[in-house]
């Protein structure tokens, strides 16, 4: 089981060439950067310094350190890779990683339980909380803004939630 | 082709209708539309619709750099979950 300080950065889909390179999926918002969080790890706890040596179609072929053959890097397809969450660098105010987010508490502001944050959208508005929770008939959709979310409480794993009127029925 | 300048930017009219009503109300609300099609026009600046994407009606907070462009384009049909990774959401 993965440790919850690590986060999932990409994936091996497979080996490139005869040389030990493998195929690598990027899932970080600048693909290139997945290279900045190495050492990455497998579920397993197996590190790896990593290197791009190019862009290939759907990702990038990679050296990994320890994976020196066509059968090794056949073998780690499918791997998902997991950097350390204290790897990112740190965010201004009013910022904040996805993977902060999702799985916090939503309160409303009379304290009142709201759900939990499953994923975090932006279709070209403003970012979106997707919030579950047992009184909701289906997901909620909060704006990840100053007036609806007040309140960002990392730490307390806790976010204040004042919905504009009309978006729960 | 695009539009001819001389019709105007199209807007369904009760579209209008519920922008102005919530606009004078002066309320923090979610104005529910349908209408996809309807362009965003600078009077709708600084109000929240829900945009209707066939299953649910997505909240969308107008700024000023979407003028011009149509609601449905901020209110996607289909719903795609990556990978949370390093990416960055900013509260506005």
């Amino acid at each position: 089981m993965t440790a919850p300080d690590r986060i999932c950065v990409g994936a091996i889909v497979g080996s490139f060439g005869v040389r030990g390179e493998v195929r690598l999926k990027s899932f970080c918002a600048d693909p290139e950067a997945i290279a900045d969080y190495a050492p990455l790890y497998t579920e397993e706890g197996r590190g790896f310094d990593i290197r791009l040596t190019r862009a290939v179609k759907g990702g990038f072929a990679a050296e990994l350190t320890g994976v020196s053959s066509k059968e090794a890097a056949d073998a780690l397809r499918g791997v998902k890779l997991y950097a350390d969450r204290a790897r990112l660098p740190s965010l201004p105010d009013d910022e904040f990683y996805h993977t902060d987010l999702i799985n916090l508490l939503v309160v409303d502001t009379g304290g009142a339980e709201i759900g939990r944050v499953r994923a975090v959208h932006n279709h070209g508005a403003s970012d979106l909380l997707e919030i579950h929770g047992p009184g909701l008939k289906e997901p909620l959709l909060l704006p990840f803004t100053r007036a609806a979310v007040p309140t960002v409480d990392i730490a307390a794993g806790r976010i204040v939630a004042d919905p504009p009127e009309g978006l729960i029925d | 082709m695009s539009r001819s300048v001389w019709k105007g930017p199209f807007v369904d009219a009760y579209v209008l209708k519920k922008a102005e009503k919530s606009r004078e109300s002066g309320r923090s609300e979610v104005i529910k539309i349908w209408s996809r099609r309807s362009t965003i026009l600078p009077q709708f600046v600084g109000l929240t619709f829900g945009v209707y994407n066939g299953h649910k009606h997505i909240p969308v907070n107008v700024s000023e750099d979407m003028i011009g462009q149509k609601f449905g384009e901020y209110a996607p049909t289909r719903t795609y979950y990556g990978h949370a990774a390093d990416k960055k959401a900013k509260r506005k």
